[in-house]
């Protein structure tokens, strides 16, 4: 493991109005971000259930980005009301049982926030990386 | 126990319920028993179940009100089975309009063994109001454990799993038809331990409605601490909506309506 660099592997679950078109800007307007993320795009970021989250933690992702409409402006009105609820209540979750609470984060990023979309996903990519690879993902390669 | 015998006697003679969920003593065991007018001598022997004792009589009611929807029943409650029955109403599972609570206070050791914040229920037929545990140290221990050692340990009890879903099937608040727990798209089938996310699964679960009656953990025959991480959850769900699980006066669990206004600011990178 250590005279391999850690690449992180990172799963971004974007909502198709506004985060994922936000990804899209990024893309046509040439901004570079990393490719450590995966994007896995859903309808609503109020669909994405903590099980989808804990499911990709299990799987061996070292950070979970979820994206999100800003709060007033979801293609379904509501939905990002019950995303910020799930998303809190799971960080705080994983804090008890000693995950890092950081590896799972939400930010909401609006179609016209292009250069934001990039920002945050170099951000969360460092981040990741600096924290190094999940525990649970050491855990499992114990196992 | 004379009080808890005479209420039931006159809720049965006078045809309010149909039957009473109580305790019997079969063959030196304390078991649930469904008491009935056609038995009504055997009220004689319906107890307050000795010891800590005791069995999901939540559950058991579920069954009956779904097989008998117009029959009322009276079930005995603790504080904890209460909590249960007002959960269980909010979710829809029973009408409150038939189901007659009959009290059990719980005794102290009962309470500091349970870390119960609520040991009695609202109406008392048997036993005295004791001391209610307002904080639970066994939550608190793992809160100051630096994080990784708190990860070491969790991982440590995860991995005792066997898998045996008797958490779940004991749990008065599993009322689901399809498990996630079972759920191949969403948890690996086929190997023990499971996931390290099994256990985790089942706390999202009970947040919100967890009515910490222990059961899941006395059941768990490799001595998961389950009763933290459900603590825990609960205890987020209060401090992040305000909503106490298993109290009547909180509206429906934050799970269930998006919400009128975002108090909640997701936390920066």
């Amino acid at each position: 493991m250590a005279d391999k660099e850690f690449e992180p592997k990172i799963i971004g679950f974007f909502c198709n109005w506004c985060t994922y078109a936000g990804a899209d800007l990024a893309g046509v307007s040439r901004l570079q971000y990393p490719p450590n993320i995966r994007v896995i795009r859903v309808m609503c970021s109020g669909t994405v259930s903590p099980h989808h989250v804990l499911r990709a933690f299990q799987k061996g992702a070292d950070g979970v980005l979820v994206g999100g409409c800003h709060i007033g402006d979801c293609h379904y009105l509501k939905g990002n009301y019950m995303t910020i609820k799930r998303m809190r209540f799971l960080q705080d979750l994983l804090k008890f049982i000693g995950l890092e609470s950081e590896r799972l984060h939400l930010e909401w990023i609006s179609a016209a926030e292009g250069p934001k979309l990039a920002q945050t996903v170099r951000d969360f990519t460092e981040k990741i990386r600096k924290l190094g690879p999940s525990p649970l993902k050491r855990a499992k390669l114990a196992a | 126990m004379e009080r808890l015998r005479a209420k039931v006697k006159k809720l049965l003679e006078e045809k309010k319920v149909a039957g009473y969920l109580g305790y019997k003593m079969v063959e030196g065991h304390p078991l649930p028993h469904l008491f009935t007018l056609e038995n009504l001598a055997e009220l004689e022997q319906s107890i307050v179940a000795p010891g800590n004792a005791r069995y999901p009589l939540d559950k058991l009611l579920q069954v009956l009100a779904a097989r008998y929807p117009e029959a009322s029943f009276a079930i005995q409650v603790r504080g904890c089975d209460e909590r249960g029955l007002n959960e269980l109403y909010k979710w829809g599972q029973l009408d409150p309009e038939k189901v007659v609570p009959v009290g059990v206070a719980c005794p102290q050791e009962q309470a500091d063994y349970c870390e119960c914040p609520g040991p009695w229920p609202s109406v008392i037929d048997y036993g005295e109001k004791c001391n209610p545990v307002a904080v639970s140290r066994r939550v608190q221990q793992v809160d100051a454990l630096p994080q990784s050692q708190a990860f070491e340990e969790w991982l440590g009890h995860f991995a005792k799993c066997i898998k045996c879903y008797g958490c779940r099937d004991v749990c008065p608040m599993c009322f689901c038809k399809e498990c996630s727990l079972e759920h191949p798209e969403l948890m690996s089938t086929g190997k023990v331990p499971p996931d390290t996310i099994f256990q985790l699964v089942r706390a999202i679960h009970m947040a919100g409605r967890c009515i910490d009656c222990g059961l899941c953990e006395e059941a768990c025959p490799a001595d998961i601490p389950l009763r933290v991480l459900y603590k825990k959850a609960n205890e987020l769900v209060k401090e992040l909506f305000g909503y106490e699980t298993g109290s009547p006066a909180t509206g429906p669990s934050p799970w269930r309506f998006l919400g009128e206004e975002v108090t909640l600011e997701p936390k920066p990178l």
